[in-house]
């Protein structure tokens, strides 16, 4: 934040002035397109006319804006969701052929997307924010200068909404509350929740897998340069054979698998299913029992129907999402540690017993009955725990955090298998905005949830009876995993709200979203929220 | 765009009225009859229909819809036939709170009865929100006391009285019966097993061995043979209290066989774990079970002297055909003919609120065919407050322990277990409730 060129000092302002002092006297100084130039879009046999501006804002990010020739008078500002912040060699499965940090402009989360809503007449916007990682609020204020700049060079713009995935959904959050009359609505998807939050979910689950299954995973506490650099690719790689050995031992064992030679667990634990220990650690985490090739509810046909999506299914789901998630969450807490200068995950206080207290019931059988649980959990317990440096958390914690001061027509998607940010953390916007409602300070029927829930079932058997791997990620799992025709549709929604001021009326909202089975409104649905809101 | 903010404060206020009626359009009213119209209630249940679960218990959702039937074929309720949708869960909670939240959902139910499962229901009501969407929770077929907290469940009534109340039971059973045997108790590691300890804990029985809780679905036949080995060596004739479902109590008597060990032991099976039926299918020999002693609210569905036996046998006759009458069909009709009458004393205009609001004021006076009392009340979510004791015979029948019909009535807490008076209120003309 320190290094940002601020828009005119607005970041500088209180919250209210600064809402005053936007609406009437935002700079028309940013800078202008580098460079323009006209292009066509294909959308299927359709041919759209586009003027396509490229540039960077004046913290060197790099934006670009789409103008569609037969403009419908709405301009749509996408934030990009996380992206490392560090070149990675290469590291099977994370990165096959070497990373470099993505700096790149993104105005809709794919090229599907961004075509049909040009056919559809919207402008779109975005930028590749100059720094990545956790980059909150650098995100907010490149959305806010490309936002500007398309203003200055379109006078035609009569509406805007800010819209974005995950880290880019709270962005675009962020952005409404902060900065309610530069925008007309807001679509944050696949909402993230705040960084502590994130990191805790990420950090209980690596270090569940460091005290259980290898303790040579460092997991947070990297050194300073060079070397934290390293022990971070070090982590990458420990963390990649834990879970190969993991997979390993299921695939030889799928109802009793062993534990993974490098555990340091007592033999009695030992004794127990390790995918029993691998569900324990997903719901101690917070992380979905259901994931791209796992439902939870599904069984092969024969003696197993049952016991499989009972005892089996929940851990291999766990260990699907836990997988995709701690690669994440290794270079995420990296990243932060370094962006905040120290260690930002803290357990030290945290009641892992009373934290899955409930799920200890309903995960009974998969978890090899409640006391081999506590078991494991009591052996947790008398483990180090990991303290934060607070200066760290506190600098983590300086950045907005969301209120629910929600002023203009906001919808959420949000999918209830979503294993990097649940939709739990639309669930805490929602709570935030119900209590701002409560106490005056926000006005009521401005947020309408929409959730993407997977189907019914949908884990697939071979013959024999085992589990295949899905090709296409089924919809509702994975993270931000949304149709085009899903996009499109709550996009539709959010246009028309900018325009009134107003959410659709339910009537509209189900028309929206009749031929999306996997999407559902119903304002008393209430997901879990991420456990460090617990 | 970027506007000024007196002319957004301008637009407001007219603003505010349209965005209140839209509000109201998204909220569903609480006092809602979601589900009911002039002449029909649509219910719902999430159980499980297919899977090992089903084999056992995929005969109560059935029961109910045959006698929603008959009492449609009479009239209805109030004019309202009721139609019954049925989900299968598979006894999976995952599975269950999709089904669950289909249910409230897709297809919009007025209510729902007969959810079965502990694990599964726990997660469904959260998952579905039925609280927020304050759906009632009809009778659910699980013991697990703590469904009778109001304040986590208040939608939800209980039918089955609480585990910890069968375990008082047994409990006393065991002091009144076999004082100075050994006792031990095999119990599955969940909320069902922890339910049964604490209830043999509060009412102060020491096992003779700390319990044996095995984590469900994991007792083979030779962990269950290696128990009972163990066991065996002990002197005399110890009490072995069984608190697991049917397929364990199975695989445990059969280990009983193979180890020559079934006149050892008196086998005290919980009533989750002792429908006579299901053992035999499962292939335990008529012999073994002879004597086997368990608890239970409802009349044995083989004795035809019981006037509500016979009529839900007459009743499964001509509206459940080709589906044998037992224990699980006559507890399916039970929960039915409760919510016909908690429906009916709901009045005529049916709505979520007045349909618990009667259950509160009126439930304990219902007609079933339960021995023991009903306990529903403002406080109250248990339902059934008690069990009798019986003993299996040879032919599968239960029969009063000792030769009586005692009842004994008790509470989930410290409260004693006392013999009852009760007597059930006579069975409705044909079966078909008038209550209001």
């Amino acid at each position: 934040m320190k290094n940002l060129k601020l828009t005119k000092g607005l970041i500088a302002l209180s919250s209210a002035a600064l809402i005053a002092a936007f609406t009437v006297a935002v700079p028309t100084v940013a800078r202008a397109a580098d460079k323009c130039e006209e292009t066509i879009v294909f959308f299927g046999i359709q041919v759209v006319d586009v003027e396509k501006c490229t540039g960077t804002d004046d913290n060197k990010s790099k934006y670009e804006i789409m103008m569609p020739a037969k403009f419908n008078g709405t301009l749509m500002v996408y934030s990009h969701g996380i992206r490392y912040n560090v070149n990675l060699p290469k590291i099977p499965v994370v990165a096959p052929n070497g990373s470099l940090i993505d700096y790149s402009p993104a105005v809709s989360p794919s090229d599907e997307v961004t075509s049909a809503l040009l056919a559809q007449g919207f402008a779109l916007a975005g930028a590749g924010v100059q720094t990545q990682g956790w980059n909150l609020e650098e995100g907010v204020e490149a959305a806010l200068q490309v936002l500007t700049i398309a203003r200055d060079k379109y006078s035609k713009i009569n509406k805007v909404v800010t819209w974005g995935n995950s880290l880019g959904g709270l962005t675009s959050q962020a952005l409404a509350e902060q900065y309610s009359g530069a925008v007309d609505a807001a679509l944050p998807m696949c909402i993230a929740d705040s960084a502590q939050a994130e990191i805790t979910m990420a950090g209980d689950f690596l270090w569940g897998m460091k005290s259980l299954f290898n303790p040579a995973i460092k997991g947070s506490g990297y050194s300073a340069g060079q070397a934290g650099y390293v022990e971070m690719l070090t982590d990458l790689g420990t963390v990649l054979t834990t879970f190969q050995a993991l997979q390993a031992a299921l695939a030889a064992n799928i109802t009793a698998p062993a534990w993974p030679s490098t555990s340091t667990a007592p033999a009695a634990l030992k004794a127990l299913p390790v995918r029993s220990a691998i569900l324990l650690l997903g719901l101690m985490a917070g992380v979905p029992t259901q994931s791209p090739d796992y439902d939870a509810s599904s069984g092969p046909a024969g003696a197993s129907e049952t016991s499989f999506g009972l005892v089996i299914s929940p851990a291999l789901a766990v260990l699907q999402n836990g997988a995709e998630a701690a690669v994440l969450a290794v270079i995420a807490n990296y990243d932060m540690e370094v962006r905040y200068g120290g260690v930002v995950f803290d357990n030290s206080t945290t009641n892992y017993v009373a934290r899955v207290s409930e799920e200890l019931d309903q995960y009974a059988a998969a978890l090899t009955g409640r006391n081999s649980a506590l078991a494991v959990l009591g052996y947790l317990g008398l483990l180090p725990k990991v303290k934060a440096d607070p200066a760290a958390v506190a600098k983590m914690n300086s950045a907005y955090q969301l209120q629910g001061k929600i002023e203009v027509p906001t919808i959420t998607l949000s999918a209830t298998a979503d294993h990097i940010t649940p939709a739990g953390a639309a669930q805490y916007l929602k709570n935030q905005y119900d209590a701002a409602v409560a106490n005056g300070v926000a006005k009521s029927g401005k947020l309408l949830n929409i959730w993407n829930k997977p189907d019914d079932a949908y884990t697939e058997f071979s013959s024999a009876g085992a589990p295949v791997a899905q090709t296409v990620k089924p919809n509702g799992t994975g993270h931000c995993n949304y149709t085009t025709s899903q996009i499109l549709a709550v996009a539709k929604l959010i246009a028309s709200a900018a325009k009134t001021g107003k959410l659709p009326s339910n009537r509209a909202v189900q028309a929206a979203i009749k031929n999306e089975p996997n999407l559902f409104v119903d304002p008393n649905f209430a997901p879990p929220l991420l456990k460090f809101r617990q | 765009m970027i506007r000024n903010k007196s002319m957004k404060r301008a637009t407001l206020a007219s603003a505010i009225v349209a965005t209140s009626a839209m509000v109201l359009s998204i909220v569903p009213a609480q006092a809602n009859s979601t589900g009911v119209t002039a002449t029909s209630i649509k219910l719902g249940v999430s159980t499980p229909l297919t899977g090992s679960a089903g084999l056992v218990y995929g005969k109560v959702p059935g029961a109910m819809r045959a006698y929603f039937d008959y009492i449609n074929a009479n009239g209805g309720v109030n004019g309202r036939k009721i139609s019954l949708v049925i989900r299968d869960d598979k006894y999976l909670p995952t599975l269950a709170a999709t089904q669950t939240t289909n249910l409230i959902l897709k297809d919009k139910v007025f209510a729902l009865v007969g959810a079965l499962g502990t694990a599964t229901h726990s997660k469904a009501y959260t998952a579905a929100a039925l609280a927020k969407n304050n759906v009632p929770d009809l009778f659910i077929n699980t013991g697990f006391s703590g469904f009778a907290n109001k304040t986590k469940y208040p939608t939800t009534f209980m039918v089955l009285p609480t585990y910890n109340m069968e375990a008082k039971v047994m409990a006393k059973v065991i002091k009144d019966n076999f004082p100075g045997q050994a006792t031990f108790m095999i119990a599955q590691d969940d909320e069902f097993g922890a339910d049964g300890v604490a209830g043999f804990t509060t009412a102060g029985h020491k096992f003779t061995a700390t319990p044996t809780l095995y984590p469900q679905g994991t007792m083979t036949a030779a962990r269950a043979e290696g128990a009972l080995t163990a066991l065996g060596a002990v002197p005399g004739k110890p009490v072995l209290v069984l608190f697991g479902t049917t397929d364990v109590t199975a695989t445990l008597l059969k280990a009983a066989e193979k180890l020559e060990l079934t006149k050892k032991f008196t086998f005290l099976a919980g009533s989750v774990g002792a429908d006579a039926n299901t053992l035999l299918a499962l292939g335990v020999k008529p012999t073994t079970i002879d004597g086997v002693i368990s608890a239970s609210f409802l009349p044995d569905a083989k004795d035809l002297t019981d006037p509500y036996v016979k009529q839900f046998i007459d009743i499964n006759t001509r509206y459940n055909q080709g589906v044998t009458f037992d224990n699980y069909v006559l507890a399916g009709m039970n929960s039915a003919m409760l919510t016909v009458q908690a429906l009916r004393a709901a009045g005529k205009n049916l709505t979520r609120a007045g349909l618990m609001s009667a259950i509160e004021a009126k439930g304990s006076t219902f007609a079933s065919a339960g021995l023991v009392p009903l306990g529903y009340s403002a406080t109250s979510r248990v339902g059934y407050n008690g069990y009798w004791v019986s003993q299996l015979n040879a032919q599968g029948e239960g029969k009063p322990y000792g030769g009586k019909l005692v009842i004994y009535t008790t509470d989930s807490g410290a409260g004693a277990v006392e013999i009852s008076t009760f007597v059930r209120p006579t069975m409705p003309k044909n079966g078909i409730p008038t209550n209001s």
